[in-house]
């Protein structure tokens, strides 16, 4: 009698753990349901819209995000260098590579919140295409880090995980295939303040 | 030692029974959403800015950082809204939102005659009511139809550098969100 209650609770308690719990998780990864990866970035070109998966739809329930409509622009994520490790923001990047078509574009570095990285400097952790130099190729070159380097430069500080956010504002890759041949920019560890 | 097999099972697909429940009902509960986060800021018909820019914290997250951003909930039952802002700014996008978040409706200023943004929100049946009596102070306006009630609005802006702060903090201070009379 009391082996079948204890069997009775277990079963349960496995069904809401495991049921809750799993919910809990696949909320937070970051990776995901209609996730769309090109290189280290991750988009959710799908997520705020009608139709949008469930777990693109409680994410925007849980967090109160209003996502970024097709005619504004589309925003990648990136919680990893091209090494596969974790970005932190005691590092120092070379994010370099050439940017798909679009009016302009913003890039910032992130907390774990994806709010901009608070620098305690009047420079905001934050780049954006109208200012940034260009190579001949026009492809750009933007150096991570807290020590200021010449070129475009990123501001970071602190330690702890960081995320870069990089969104495209009027462009064709969020309507439309175009996302099938985009390439983005690559994400290289050039070295860490331990 | 089968009958705790049978039990781990069992929990496993009660498991998998919860997940599919948990995940249906977090929309629907969710006191957390933009809706609820924008009735606690401000009344209905009335321009809230986003960003923490105009003082406190940010009201709905993730914001770009170089843009700034306002947002007005409207009931279109209660008749058409209109959404009005002057001014020139280098870069604006606006988005038309249900109420639990889902993004209907979106464009930007290479959309809008001239540059300057001024839509009307409405249902498909005002719209019908519309159409056959233009109103004069319309025929500029960007007509939105939207199968809802409840609604946000959300007007973003760019700003490229510190210099165009108070350009575009004017711009959506300026903007307004009003029941437009028909």
């Amino acid at each position: 009698m009391l082996k079948n209650a204890f069997l009775t609770l277990l079963s349960l308690a496995i069904a809401i753990g495991g049921g809750g719990g799993s919910v809990w998780y696949a909320l937070k990864a970051q990776d995901g349901v209609g996730a769309i990866r090109i290189g280290q970035w991750t988009a959710f070109p799908e997520i705020g819209t009608q139709a949008a998966d469930p777990y693109s739809k409680a994410r925007v329930a849980r967090e109160g995000v209003l996502a970024l409509g097709r005619a504004e622009g589309l925003s990648f994520i990136a919680e990893r260098d091209a090494g596969g490790d974790q970005l932190r923001r005691e590092c120092a990047y070379m994010i370099e590579g050439g940017f798909p078509t679009a009016r302009f574009w913003t890039l910032y570095a992130a907390d774990q919140s994806l709010g901009v990285v608070d620098t305690d400097r009047p420079r905001l952790a934050a780049l954006q295409s109208y200012q940034v130099l260009r190579q001949p190729d026009n492809s750009v070159i933007i150096t991570v880090g807290n020590r200021p380097a010449p070129g475009n430069w990123l501001l970071t500080e602190g330690f702890g995980r960081m995320y870069f956010v990089l969104t495209f504002y009027d462009t064709p890759i969020a309507s439309s295939t175009g996302l099938s041949d985009v390439t983005l920019p690559r994400i290289v560890k050039a070295g860490c303040n331990a | 030692m089968r009958k705790l097999l049978h039990t781990v099972l069992l929990g496993l697909l009660g498991a998998g029974i919860v997940h599919i429940v948990v995940l249906m009902l977090v929309p629907e509960f969710s006191e957390r959403d933009a809706w609820s986060r924008l009735a606690m800021a401000s009344d209905l018909y009335k321009m809230t800015r986003l960003d923490a820019e105009a003082g406190g914290a940010p009201v709905v997250k993730s914001v770009d950082p170089l843009f700034y951003a306002a947002a007005c909930r409207f009931d279109l039952a209660e008749g058409m809204v209109r959404i009005k802002a002057p001014g020139n700014v280098p870069f604006w996008s606006v988005s038309v939102y249900d109420r639990s978040g889902h993004n209907l409706y979106s464009f930007n200023d290479h959309s809008a005659t001239g540059g300057v943004l001024d839509t009307v929100v409405l249902t498909p049946a005002q719209m019908i009511d519309v159409r056959r009596e233009l109103p004069e102070e319309l025929q500029g306006a960007i007509f939105v139809e939207a199968p809802i009630e409840e609604g946000i609005f959300v007007i973003r802006s760019f700003v490229p550098d510190d210099s165009w702060k108070p350009v575009v903090s004017q711009f959506l201070e300026q903007s307004s969100c009003e029941l437009q009379d028909y």
